[in-house]
């Protein structure tokens, strides 16, 4: 199954929004950078598998749902060899 | 080089409001000729490369007759999604490329998850 | 496994190119190989050589330039890409007829087919959007 990493503000841009156009069911879904402000909730993450780097989202002050699991760059690597494809959502 | 990987060029932006629809598309090229053919999937603005454009004036080369150069690569089909377009009010007859099949995707996310990699632009 | 990094972000710019250093040294440190890391468009600024940031902000290169050594990396910028924004080998910078080159010790300029042929052989590819 495929990885998703969004590193846009779900209000600055439509990268996430282009993302869940494009997710199937049994993807994962990473907020990294300004794509963490979507972790406090709403902005129709799915329910399961979506997680959110704990560091940008602490560099940020944003509190992170409960439905979305903050990790660290190990288990960001990890995830990397789970899924395949990886693809980026940017800009 | 054997192809060992599928690779799908996933473009998801217009051209010239910056570079990755152009370097994209220069990258799609590189692929093809080190017998690594990607397949090409316009979605989200990607769908705008589709359309005629006159960028004379603003003193840019014409990316969609770049486009052109695909066919000849071995890029035969241009794989698009049918929402992106119709999201923008275009209609699927303004968007061509010589030489190249159009077709439209409605399931993106598992034509997506088909692949081994995928390279955004 | 065998991972490529691809590159967009240009350093002091965007953050691209710090997450991407973030997560190559988490792969090193989860025991993986990085077969190349692919500086492409806005990217290739990572290889400046002339970059000073203010000794109280992180200095990108120089973390490049050390992964490069500890781990013998290849950090490939991509030459045409290079070429348009001002990144050359002094070589290069020679044959434009530019005043000097700029490319930082430890970046190979190289082509397109590079980025190709990493896909080709790495296990996985993860690109850094600027």
């Amino acid at each position: 199954m495929t990885l998703h990493i969004v590193n846009q503000s779900p209000y600055s841009g439509c990268a996430l929004s282009d993302c869940l156009d494009a997710i199937a069911e049994g993807d994962a879904l990473i907020l990294i950078e300004d794509g963490v402000y979507a972790a406090a909730g709403q902005h129709g993450l799915p329910e399961k598998q979506t997680f959110c780097l704990t560091a940008d989202a602490n560099a940020r002050g944003v509190s992170i749902a409960n439905s979305v699991e903050g990790i660290d760059e190990a288990r960001w690597v990890a995830l990397c060899t789970q899924h395949n494809p990886i693809v980026s959502w940017f800009k | 080089m054997p192809q060992s990987k599928s690779i799908l060029a996933l473009c998801r932006h217009a051209p010239y409001g910056n570079t990755l629809a152009r370097e994209g598309l220069e990258a799609v090229l590189a692929c093809a000729a080190m017998d690594q053919t990607p397949e090409v999937l316009l979605i989200n603005d990607g769908v705008f490369q589709l359309l005629q454009q006159n960028p004379e004036q603003i003193g840019e080369k014409n990316l969609h007759r770049n486009l052109q150069a695909l066919p000849m690569f071995g890029v035969e089909i241009l794989y698009v999604c049918r929402k992106s377009v119709e999201q923008r009010g275009l209609c699927p007859d303004d968007l061509c490329v010589p030489g190249a099949e159009i077709t439209l995707l409605d399931d993106t996310g598992t034509f997506i998850g088909k692949f081994d990699q995928v390279l955004s632009f | 496994m065998q991972f490529t990094l691809v590159v967009y972000g240009a350093p002091h710019s965007s953050e691209g190119a710090a997450t991407a250093l973030r997560f190559a040294r988490a792969l090193l440190q989860s025991g993986h190989a990085i077969y190349r890391v692919f500086f492409y468009s806005d990217g290739v600024h990572n290889g400046s050589a002339l970059a000073a940031p203010p000794q109280d902000e992180q200095d990108l290169l120089s973390q490049w330039q050390a992964l490069e050594r500890n781990h013998k990396l290849d950090l490939t910028i991509c030459i045409a890409a290079a070429q348009r924004r001002g990144v050359l080998s002094p070589s290069e910078a020679s044959r434009l007829e530019k005043t000097s080159g700029n490319l930082a010790d430890g970046f190979e300029l190289a082509g397109l087919g590079q980025l190709a042929e990493a896909s080709a052989v790495s296990d996985r590819v993860v690109t850094f959007g600027g």
